[in-house]
């Protein structure tokens, strides 16, 4: 008694009752696709911010000053962070970085916009393809030159076309405001969000020397905030604390505790992590649906056993022993399960896109995700199959021949 | 071949046990041809089913082919099921889903036969039963002397020493259970031990034997003088 012989067998019973069996894998069907698309969706979205920060680069630090806490000393200065630079090997790249909301327009047009005053060190951090033009550099960052770099959503907004190098934009606040002249043309800052959101609705970037921000919005010189770059990803812990060091004996505040340093991959991290307990939380949840539907096969096996009690006395009166009708119910059941676990598995990946498509999200069907739902349907199927198939298999022959 | 000592056979449910069979001995010689006949209720279709391993006799002894069966498991039962005896049954117990061809190759299946060798002799139990034209029918499409051929082709495959025959006649009409009584005079006449249970005198006679029963009891064990012979 082979396995093929089994296999034939379970396929004609299975088709010999379509209905029924389409029925009983419609359970299995749901629970292993709504599993597939959960997960599948949540490692995605995982992976989309995973790829967010790596663009601003696994070996950034971001170095703040606890403004609640510090006096005016204690801020940063712009030769600050040219001594980090010069003096820390670790650190190969260090810009200030200030933030402002204000207004931009052309002659078309006049829109929000979040202003990023940085140096020139900034393009390397951040990581962003310059599609036209140039990021502004040193001399125009110590000059406080009157340039922006901004990014392709806000070039086609502001000037009808991508390329808007040598535009000019006016920025400052609703009252008053200075042109600034386009250097350079980014890649979208948002196209995670694109799908989502009216491109006309998000907020234009602007990037600009942090030293015209500060004539722009009469600022004065301090900074609060400061990314720096390792020269690799082992260094990067030790470069912030170098840099805090650093800080503080320039400051003479090594009283006081007034510099924080935040690894990004330590963020990502924990958004990550806390992705992850959501994305495993859905599943069970959906794995629920799973259990529900092994039941309902083995219901349906229970019921076919019922019914079919006669053949199994043939079967035995001719010379079947306890396991050959032990194997064949539970080939049926495994049969079963594993039609609805690749029905499932197929529904799964493609409510997946759907889903996806609509979020912004690519999902990530990793081969994982295929072998573990094949095996978890076919485990299933033996685990609701085994009792039934027991008792198919421990029925008397001589009471199943007498079964009407 | 056969040969039963003393065999009881006792139901037993909740607080009343009805006994089946109160002691039966006898001894039944290869290539021998006999009919058990009886009322209902006798206890002849217990013997047989305790004859075909089908079933547990209470206490006694019983030898088949010089191997005491008493003691031996649900799958050894089922091996010797499987290897040395054929069943053929009054309502033929066919596999409904299945063709002729697959329900003669059934028990081969069990034996663990090579596929190509199992077509071969399926195809060689139903030419010797006079069915080599309707392989590919269900049961339900053919009529009920082919289903009774059908059994047969299916019992005799795996060339059994013993065939065990539960009234095979009784569904049947007078002409076609003489065609199915030629039949099995035929592979008697072969080799094959048979062994038929009946209530028709008419199907009595075409055995060598006949032992009457009553009560779970032999009253009469006497050979055939005038068999009918085809």
């Amino acid at each position: 008694m082979n396995l093929v012989e089994n296999i034939k067998m379970a396929i004609d019973s299975i088709m010999s009752n379509k209905m029924r069996s389409f029925l009983t894998m419609l359970g299995i069907i749901i629970g292993i696709s709504s599993v597939i698309s959960i997960v599948s969706l949540g490692v995605g979205g995982q992976n989309t911010i995973t790829g967010e920060f790596e663009k601003i680069g696994v070996s950034t630090i971001r170095i703040s000053v606890k403004t609640t806490e510090a006096e005016t000393s204690d801020y940063i200065t712009y030769k600050d962070i040219e001594q980090l630079k010069e003096k820390i090997d670790y650190i190969k790249y260090a810009t200030p970085i200030k933030y402002q909301t204000g207004v931009a327009s052309s002659e078309k047009k006049s829109k929000t916009a979040m202003v990023y005053g940085t140096n020139e060190d900034m393009i390397h951090i951040d990581n962003t393809e310059i599609l036209y033009g140039r990021f502004f550099n040193r001399i125009e960052f110590e000059e406080g030159r009157a340039v922006a770099v901004i990014d392709e959503t806000a070039a086609r907004s502001f000037f009808g076309t991508s390329d808007a190098v040598g535009q000019t934009l006016n920025i400052g606040s609703s009252t008053s405001k200075k042109k600034a002249t386009i250097v350079g043309v980014t890649k979208s800052q948002f196209e995670m969000f694109q799908n989502m959101a009216d491109e006309e609705e998000l907020p234009v970037v602007v990037y600009m020397p942090a030293t015209f921000l500060d004539i722009l919005y009469s600022k004065d010189s301090r900074i609060s905030e400061l990314y720096i770059m390792a020269n690799s990803k082992e260094n990067t812990e030790a470069a912030g604390i170098l840099a805090k060091n650093m800080l503080m004996n320039r400051h003479g505040n090594r009283d006081r505790d007034v510099y924080k340093a935040e690894n990004l991959m330590k963020q990502l991290d924990q958004i990550n992590t806390v992705l992850g307990i959501f994305t495993a939380f859905i599943a069970a949840v959906a794995a629920i649906s799973l259990l529900v539907g092994g039941v309902g096969v083995m219901n349906i096996m229970l019921v076919s056993v019922t019914e079919r009690t006669r053949e199994i006395g043939i079967r035995k009166a001719i010379g079947a022993k306890t396991s050959n009708i032990m194997f064949q119910f539970l080939t049926e059941s495994v049969i079963i399960s594993c039609i609805g676990g690749i029905i499932g598995l197929i529904l799964g990946i493609a409510g997946a896109y759907l889903l996806g498509q609509l979020a912004g999200i690519t999902p990530s069907v990793t081969p994982q995700i295929v072998i573990v739902s094949i095996a978890f349907s076919s485990a299933v199927g033996i685990f609701f199959g085994i009792y039934p198939a027991r008792k198919a298999a421990k029925l008397d022959p001589i009471e199943a021949l007498r079964y009407e | 071949m056969i040969k039963l000592e003393n065999v009881k056979k006792v139901y037993t449910t909740g607080e009343i046990s009805l006994t089946a069979l109160k002691g039966i001995s006898m001894e039944i010689k290869p290539g021998e041809f006999v009919s058990i006949m009886g009322p209902s209720g006798c206890g002849k279709s217990t013997l047989m089913n305790i004859m075909g391993c089908l079933d547990r006799m209470t206490s006694g002894k019983y030898t088949l082919n010089g191997r005491d069966i008493s003691g031996l498991s649900d799958n050894e039962l089922a091996e010797i099921r499987c290897r040395e005896i054929g069943f053929v049954f009054q309502s033929f117990n066919l596999l409904p889903r299945m063709t002729v061809l697959e329900n003669v190759e059934l028990p081969m299946v069990y034996a663990g036969i090579p596929r190509k060798e199992r077509r071969e002799r399926a195809l060689a139990a139903l030419e010797k039963v006079d069915l080599g034209n309707r392989i590919r029918h269900r049961p339900n499409e053919i009529s009920g002397g082919q289903k009774q051929r059908v059994a047969i082709a299916r019992a005799i495959v795996n060339n059994p020493s013993i065939i065990l025959a539960d009234e095979p006649t009784g569904n049947l009409d007078t002409k076609v259970t003489k065609e199915i009584m030629k039949i099995i005079q035929k592979l008697n006449d072969d080799g094959t031990t048979v062994v038929l249970v009946t209530h028709e005198p008419d199907v009595a006679q075409y055995s060598k034997r006949i032992i009457h029963m009553l009560d779970g009891e032999i009253i009469d064990d006497k050979l055939v003088n005038d068999r009918k012979i085809f």
